[in-house]
């Protein structure tokens, strides 16, 4: 589902990815770690093409980015949930519009927008949060709104960056509970996160990153 | 069903900026007003000037030897003429007695002259069209060929004078209306560029979760054409408001002002020349977007 070859990514002739070659199969979950400044959101960026690699080729859902019309990046967006470390929720939509968002993009009509809002938000425990704008709601909140936007459109790869770099314990595990349960329905996901709690005795591969470079494999 | 997310998205944005808004509508409203009105102008100045030709006329001086049998035929060969309208024959006595008719009470300078000086002269009428400065020199100097024709006045100031009038009032209204325009394309441009940096955020959310260009263009598009739109509604009525409030009022203490023509029929598509001006400056300013 996804496949990186040998890709590097250099911001002004400072390398952020070197060299890395991974794959993730379909319906698999799996984890990136490594401390601040390592690479994973580049590693991110490059998967949703928020980023180009410099060297290296990447395989996204069948599509090859580095041969892809500027066209079809909106199709292989489609495919991609993400869960962005800054959630990139609109403050002036309520919640229920945040989610929304996905679906309209989409074309999707209202009365089925409604019904998968409302379906994405309950999974989430938000149900009761839907008007509610992302300045009344807190941190745990806001992240839950952000997964149930990733989750809503039923995407085949779901990536999350930092998901639990803002919560408590609590929440966290609740956020961790979410992605699980959604990994069960067959979907594609890639973690980037600091929390090892995340991944420990999951049984998931767990990719180590380091000053952009791919260190190690592990089993969480 | 993105067509109509897209103007709530829209109707939204314009209701959320309204003062930045209203006030590009209202400088767009003023522009296309001021355009109007030197339209209106131009219009009544262009139907002014289109009366003028009836009143121009050429005219033919004959050689006193020429003979009567030979008057009728040169007067067809002018009648034949496809710019001529008429042509009329001025005896010698008929030229005096305009002449003196001319001179009212000043005729007395025609005292003591023992003959009549005056030559016979044909005065040709061009029709209403064919009145412009090449057209006359052309036929004047055809006719200085003909035998007996011993000169001709067709009034070159009148007609260069006429021409230079109505190219100068067109050339004017032209470059204003298009130096108006631009403004006002860069008025929605502005306009619309600031809405997008203002959404700059939200339009780069947008991109990430799968939208197409189209998309995140539509709203800002509308947000164009809705403005314009407005700007020249608001136009239009200040239009009417002008002519059916004040120069129609004036009209009745000042006389001269009945004979001022407002064109209504060609002020309607108002609304339309803003919308056009508004998605012009709105497609101006999106440029090319990038994913």
């Amino acid at each position: 589902m996804i496949h990186f070859q040998n890709v590097t990514k250099d911001y002004d002739n400072q390398t952020a990815i070197r060299d890395i070659s991974f794959s993730v199969d379909k319906g698999e979950m799996i984890f990136l770690t490594g401390p601040s400044g390592s690479g994973k959101s580049t590693l991110m960026k490059l998967i949703y093409l928020a980023e180009k690699p410099d060297n290296g080729n990447i395989t996204i859902a069948g599509w090859e980015t580095s041969h892809l019309k500027e066209s079809t990046i909106p199709s292989v967006r489609r495919n991609i949930g993400i869960v962005f470390q800054d959630f990139r929720l609109l403050e002036n939509r309520t919640a229920f519009e945040n989610v929304a968002l996905a679906l309209r993009i989409r074309g999707i009509g209202d009365k089925e927008t409604k019904t998968r809002v409302y379906d994405a938000l309950k999974t989430v425990n938000l149900r009761h949060k839907s008007d509610s704008y992302p300045k009344t709601l807190s941190g745990g909140e806001q992240q839950r709104v952000v997964i149930a936007r990733a989750i809503v459109s039923e995407p085949s790869i779901l990536l999350a960056d930092e998901p639990t770099g803002n919560l408590d314990p609590d929440t966290a595990a609740g956020v961790a509970r979410i992605f699980k349960d959604i990994h069960a329905k067959g979907t594609t996901i890639l973690i980037a996160t600091h929390n090892r709690e995340l991944y420990r005795n999951t049984g998931k591969r767990v990719l180590r990153l380091d000053s952009g470079n791919l260190v190690g494999e592990e089993l969480g | 069903m993105i067509a109509p997310y897209a103007l709530r998205l829209a109707v939204q944005s314009l209701l959320r900026e309204k003062w930045i808004n209203l006030l590009s509508v209202m400088t767009i409203a003023a522009g296309l007003f001021i355009i109007s009105v030197s339209f209106f102008v131009l219009y009544n100045i262009d139907i002014a000037t289109k009366n003028l030709p009836e009143k121009f006329a050429m005219t033919v001086y004959l050689d006193n030897s020429l003979h009567k049998d030979k008057l009728g035929p040169l007067i067809d060969s002018f009648r034949k003429k496809k710019a001529v309208l008429s042509v009329r024959y001025i005896s010698r006595d008929e030229a005096m007695k305009e002449l003196k008719s001319s001179l009212k009470n000043s005729d007395y300078i025609l005292e003591g002259l023992e003959e009549n000086p005056l030559p016979e002269s044909l005065e040709i009428k061009l029709k209403k069209d064919e009145v412009e400065a090449e057209t006359a020199q052309q036929l004047a100097s055809e006719a200085l060929k003909i035998k007996g024709v011993t000169e001709v006045d067709y009034g070159e100031k009148f007609l260069s004078t006429l021409q230079s009038i109505k190219k100068g009032f067109k050339s004017a209204g032209l470059a204003f209306a298009a130096i108006l325009s631009t403004g006002m394309i860069f008025v929605c441009y502005s306009t619309v560029k600031i809405l997008f940096y203002r959404r700059t955020e939200e339009i780069e959310t947008f991109k990430l979760l799968g939208a197409t260009k189209g998309f995140i263009r539509t709203p800002f598009l509308i947000e164009g054409a809705v403005i314009g739109t407005c700007g020249g509604l608001l136009s239009l009525a200040g239009c009417f408001l002008l002519y059916y409030t004040f120069l129609l009022r004036l009209s009745i203490t000042m006389p001269i002002f009945k004979t001022i023509l407002f064109p209504a029929d060609l002020f309607l598509p108002l609304p339309i020349i803003g919308m056009v001006l508004g998605i012009t400056g709105a497609v101006i300013a999106l440029g090319r977007l990038r994913y």
